[in-house]
């Protein structure tokens, strides 16, 4: 039992300088990526904020591998692994949760949208109908005598 | 009909009044159900919203002579008949209601909930299968399944619970409405929980909701979109609607 614990205390994050080189080159491809996304208008810059928050947050723990360890430790967690992990997947699940209220957003101005679009061409096919002398929908162009 | 209209003091200026018919994929039934409407309602103008249908349900309306309200793709109930309340708004319509396109709603009983409207005993009014039980047991014009009993008696539960108010038919898709009704419902107005959550924001906006007993007829086309699994998952689903409904603000003043 003890001897486990102790293993488990030793397996802190030890980065080597060779994948500190590697993680810092993804998240400057990353970042790049981002920018040419917005570049080619893939990408719009209000959406992009976050993930070069994100990059810059790899390149931060690539660059200082102390201060992972520092997180960890004010969080009290005692491996830095678990602190890592837990870390990227809160803010996974932040990022998703904000998508959702985006999209949801977006799919109440899309319905109120097509609402709109229909109604107008109903209007349209209203005024048609009415040149052409048919008796439909809007009560003002029907006379009075005849909603009786 | 026509008689059923109300003579407001004195007066005998008719109401103007919308009747608007939610229709999706319903182009066996929807000549019926204008023709119905037309025979009972004289007074009121329809408009047909079609909810995106893949048949030719807004050809059959359109030919009847109809305005028809066409969504460029489906988009649930809740989403046509927000766009029936919200053309009634702009137009200035005195009173409107709403039918299902599939004929199980006859338009004499549309008529008796627009009597409550105009008369101002309330400021919605739901046409109820079961609020006489003994109509509900004398009659077999309308044989509800199974799952659409216990979905209804869930619905019943949660929502008198919610509302401290008694509902008999939750998911009445007949319903006659003022116009405080419509500027709540062409603002907020649930996508895809229409029915519940509708009842439920009007009695929480201090709003008079009413149930009428009405007769209901089978399906004259079309077939019920509910199978076994997806009724279970409708029922959860509104309930979990109905729970957040109640954390809701009261003012409705938050913007869609």
């Amino acid at each position: 039992m003890s001897a486990l614990t102790l293993a488990a205390a030793k397996t802190t994050v030890h980065l080597t300088s060779q994948t500190r080189i590697v993680a810092a080159v993804l998240a400057i491809a990353f970042m790049l990526l981002i920018l040419e996304l917005i570049r080619r208008d893939r990408l719009q810059e209000r959406y992009s904020v976050i993930w070069f928050v994100a990059g810059l947050g790899m390149l931060a723990g690539a660059a200082f591998p102390g201060l992972l360890k520092l997180v960890a430790e004010l969080l009290g967690v005692r491996n830095t692994n678990v602190a890592l992990f837990s870390i990227v997947l809160l803010l996974l699940l932040g990022l998703a949760l904000n998508f959702s209220v985006i999209m949801s957003r977006q799919a109440a101005q899309i319905t109120r949208l097509a609402q709109e679009r229909a109604l107008e061409k109903a209007r349209a096919q209203a005024a048609e109908d009415r040149n052409g002398g048919g008796r439909v929908g809007s009560e003002q162009a029907r006379p009075e005598s005849e909603r009786t | 009909m026509a008689g059923r209209r109300r003579a407001s003091v004195g007066e005998s200026t008719p109401v103007r009044t919308l009747v608007f018919i939610p229709a999706w994929n319903e182009e066996e039934s929807i000549a019926a159900v204008i023709a119905d409407v037309r025979e009972h309602l004289p007074g009121a103008d329809i408009l047909v919203v079609d909810d995106g249908s893949t048949d030719a349900t807004t050809a059959r309306a359109r030919a009847e002579g109809v305005l028809v309200a066409t969504l460029p793709f489906n988009q649930g109930l809740g989403a046509a008949l927000q766009t029936g309340y919200l053309y009634a708004l702009r137009e200035g319509y005195e009173c409107c209601a709403h039918l299902d396109a599939d004929g199980q709603h006859p338009a004499a009983e549309v008529a008796r909930l627009l009597a409550e409207v105009e008369a101002d005993r309330a400021d919605l009014v739901i046409g109820s299968r079961y609020r006489d039980p003994d109509a509900v047991a004398a009659s077999d014009d309308y044989r509800p399944t199974l799952s659409r009993r216990i979905g209804t008696s869930v619905f019943r539960f949660f929502l008198t619970l919610a509302t401290r108010q008694r509902f008999t038919d939750t998911t009445s898709g007949m319903r006659a409405a003022n116009r405080r009704v419509m500027s709540l419902f062409s603002e907020n107005y649930s996508p895809d929980f229409a029915e519940i959550e509708s009842l439920q924001l009007a009695v929480r906006q201090g709003l008079r909701v009413e149930e009428v007993p009405v007769r209901m007829l089978e399906r004259a086309g079309g077939s019920s979109f509910l199978t076994p699994l997806r009724s279970a998952f409708f029922i959860f689903k509104g309930v979990v609607v109905l729970l957040v409904g109640q954390f809701r603000p009261r003012q409705a003043e938050t913007e869609r």
